[in-house]
């Protein structure tokens, strides 16, 4: 079936759309300009899988079009499992995610830095982060491709656009510069990925890299000095003791077969949650010093993160992101994502997610400032009994006359809910608007003195009443409300063998984090 | 088929125990026979936990009776009941229930209390509290506490231990404030000896970020363990943290905390018998750096 389109990111006058795991994109006018196609090794099925698959990954040739998706690869269980087996190591298996070729993982997020010349792709099942060079109308040329110990959820880039930040499953956050510089292969790295061995956060006063590997622990930085921790000294049971000594014999022949695949890359663990992450973003306070340099003011750069377990916290900024400055508490379900207010008002931050509401913050003072309700408005989409809860999927906010215009969309209720900022930072909800399915992304070009043009990427419904079956549809203010125009003339191709069934998995995961009420 | 009904009658009478023990008037010790479980909890699962969404809705009065404040009745209520309903949310969700002091004494991982029976009688103007992920063991713990609280009475001894059920690694910003905690103690901790599991080891350089935002600058992290490995591991993730420092040997002995860690915990009293080795480390709070 022909996939929808699911990100659009605009990136100074050009806009990209993620359809599957390609990335096309667009000019100003919303014509065609280009594709960029997840690289697919040529495998030979029957031959299995080749091993360096890693050497050519940007071909330019596309790939061929029907591909088989593994049902579930893009979610949970599978992925988890193939965690657990690479874990493990059991038997001379290689583990799933080293086995190259035969998938084409979706594209899970699109970055773009502030000066529109970089654009930052992260795909699904591989773990991987992709760096390209933007020329200003369309074209991309893919400067970088690293694969992460962990699938990042959720990527933001520093102010100075220099380095990349990237939020994972397993909740914790690292630092990786936007271009990579060559550095000799023996240096590498300051984490293993197996436990994301937290040593590698790296107290600020330490040099480089080298200092920080030396505080790796023995047991994973030589594997040589693998043997077991427990002594007969602290296991005292006959089964346990019994237990050691197996222990002791397996140890030897696994140290030998596991490999510790550690990232060829820099890579810097800044700070962790033990919980997944869902969203991160950056955000700065400028105050007034005594100095005059930089026009008596000084700019300082916060983390901000979310996780699946309520949590939005605030760490300083590089190099200082061990310390936790505050924590923004009050929600009561997962947050999903996070929207720094625009124009201003750098102190405001918007976060939704599982509960029913919006929650305004100032989250310079870890404070509160308002609720909007977000459930009441989308029962009157969906009807009042079918909606007993909501996952918020998109927060995006823009300047408009000099207020703050927020869009949400609502995972699986096919309108966008306008809300507005006042002066006195309490969000309100404004109007409810209808969209011919279900979206998957908006984002917004502002247009001077006008209102802004909506770029909306939706799942059509399939409907057949005449409306449009593009997936990538253009709201514009006009005087009798929003005037809709689908984008035509759109590449060929995201045709692939996926269910229906299996495509929503993937479109629809944010509800997924919402925890079960019934295990203890 | 035996074994089965064996087990029943077992859990059974478990049950009896505890219910029995929940009655107000019991004064008698609880016995740890009836509220043994697993060793290990999996921090990562979401058990059905309870905690605050925010420390300043944490209700502390059922855990610390003794400290709960009379406040008078006509204090700042609204002045009009008739507030503008259902549509504008309340930002202010009911206060609970204040107590005149905070607690400054964390035992992470207080297994079955013996850290802080210990430690309730030597300081006796603070606040103790047991954090554990384990039901029944919170529950032993609990009733310890409640049975104390009734042998002393006289006395009013035990009045500033209180235990809770929590998943530390994951909530402890829920139930303290930034720089609330003077003293946090990490005794006998699961060991997690596999590579695979040191993530879940409750000393890590991304969790000591968090240990670091609960404990007020001076205040001290004590660590206690048998496992020469993961003392190491402790050492050295405290040790590179910016926020922390390790306090020299002679001023550690000089704690009289120190001490009663080594003997009153329970694992402390296990590794006695066994004759193992008890490797302490302390490490104080730094005040973070200029920014």
């Amino acid at each position: 079936m022909v996939l929808p389109y699911h990100l659009i990111k605009v990136c100074g006058n050009t806009v990209f759309a993620a359809q599957g795991s390609d990335i096309h994109s667009f000019n100003s006018g919303l014509e065609y300009v280009s594709t960029w196609k997840y690289p697919v090794q040529q495998t030979d099925e029957s031959n299995g899988p080749s091993i360096d698959a890693q050497e050519s990954p940007a071909q330019e040739e596309p790939p061929t079009k029907r591909r088989k998706v593994e049902p579930g690869q893009e979610e949970g269980p599978k992925g988890r499992r193939a965690k657990y087996k690479n874990g493990q190591s059991k038997g001379n298996k290689p583990a799933k995610h080293d086995v190259p070729g035969n998938e084409r993982p979706f594209v899970q997020g699109l970055y773009a830095t502030t000066d529109g010349r970089h654009l930052v792709a992260v795909t699904g099942s591989d773990k991987t982060i992709w760096v390209f060079e933007h020329d200003g109308v369309g074209n991309l040329n893919q400067l970088s491709q690293r694969a992460m110990p962990k699938r990042p959820c959720s990527l933001t880039l520093t102010h100075d656009n220099l380095t990349i930040l990237s939020a994972d499953k397993f909740g914790d956050v690292y630092a990786l510069p936007l271009l990579p510089s060559p550095i000799p292969t023996t240096t590498t790295t300051s984490a293993t990925p197996g436990a994301a061995t937290p040593s590698a956060l790296s107290p600020p006063t330490s040099g480089p890299d080298e200092s920080r590997s030396a505080s790796a622990t023995p047991s994973t930085a030589t594997p040589s000095a693998i043997k077991p921790q427990a002594t007969a000294l602290t296991v005292h049971t006959k089964r346990n003791l019994r237990a050691l000594e197996h222990q002791k014999i397996s140890l030897g022949r696994r140290a030998l077969q596991e490999q510790p695949n550690r990232p060829q890359f820099e890579l810097t663990l800044l700070l962790g949650h033990v919980s997944m992450l869902t969203a991160i973003t950056v955000g700065t306070t400028t105050t007034a010093t005594a100095s005059t340099e930089a026009g008596g003011t000084r700019v300082r750069e916060y983390i901000v993160t979310a996780d699946r377990d309520e949590h939005i916290r605030v760490s300083r900024g590089m190099p200082q992101a061990h310390v936790i400055e505050r924590f923004c508490l009050g929600h009561e379900d997962f947050v999903s994502r996070l929207c720094m207010a625009p124009g201003g008002r750098a102190e405001v931050l918007i976060s939704g997610g599982g509960d029913d509401d919006l929650f305004v913050w100032d989250w310079v003072r870890g404070e509160l400032l308002g609720r909007a309700g977000v459930l009441e408005h989308v029962k009157g989409v969906v009807g009042g009994e079918a909606a007993s809860k909501v996952a918020v999927t998109r927060v995006f906010a823009c300047g408009w006359e000099g207020g703050v215009e927020v869009f949400v969309v609502v995972e699986r209720v096919p309108a966008l809910f306008r809300y507005e900022l006042l002066e006195d930072n309490t969000l309100h909800h404004r109007e409810t608007i209808p969209t011919p399915g279900n979206p998957l992304d908006v984002e917004g070009i502002e247009v001077p003195g006008a209102a802004p043009r909506l770029l909306v990427a939706v799942y059509p419904s399939g409907s057949t009443d005449g409306s449009s079956n593009s997936s990538f549809i253009v709201l514009d203010k006009g005087e009798s409300g929003w005037r809709q125009t689908s984008v035509e003339n759109l590449p060929a191709g995201g045709d692939i063998a996926i269910s229906e069934t299996e495509l929503q998995k993937m479109l629809y995961s944010t509800e997924t984090l919402r925890k079960l009420s019934d295990f203890d | 088929m035996g074994g089965k009904k064996i087990k029943k009658d077992k859990r059974q009478k478990r049950e009896d125990y505890r219910a029995a023990m929940r009655k107000d008037d019991i004064s008698e010790l609880p016995r740890k026979k009836f509220y043994r479980q697993r060793a290990h909890a999996n921090p990562f699962s979401d058990h059905q936990l309870i905690y605050p969404p925010h420390p300043d809705q944490m209700d502390w009065s059922s855990l610390y009776p003794h400290y709960v404040v009379d406040e008078p009745q006509d204090q700042p209520t609204p002045p009009a009941p008739e507030t503008p309903s259902s549509e504008q949310h309340d930002l202010a969700p009911l206060r609970p229930k204040r107590i005149s002091k905070e607690v400054e004494v964390a035992d992470i991982g207080c297994g079955f209390g013996g850290l802080l029976i210990a430690l309730a009688p030597t300081m006796p103007e603070a606040l103790i509290l047991g954090l554990e992920i384990r039901v029944s063991v919170t529950h032993f713990v609990e009733d310890r506490i409640k049975a104390l609280r009734a042998q002393n009475h006289e006395a009013g001894l035990y009045r500033n231990v209180g235990v809770l059920r929590a998943n530390t690694m994951k909530f402890l910003p829920n139930f303290f404030r930034k720089a609330q905690l003077a003293k946090v103690f990490i005794c006998f901790p699961d060991p997690h000896f596999k590579a695979r599991k040191h993530k879940q080891r409750i000393v890590s350089a991304t969790l000591n970020s968090e240990y670091a935002y609960v404990v007020r600058p001076g205040g001290i992290v004590y660590t206690i363990t048998d496992v020469p490995d993961l003392h190491e591991w402790m050492v050295q993730h405290f040790d590179a943290h910016p926020s922390f420092e390790r306090v020299s040997e002679e001023e550690q002995e000089a704690d009289p905390c120190v001490a009663i860690m080594r003997t009153e915990t329970e694992e402390g009293k296990k590794v006695e018998r066994h004759k193992g080795q008890k490797h302490v480390a302390l490490f104080r709070r730094l005040e973070d750096p200029a920014w």
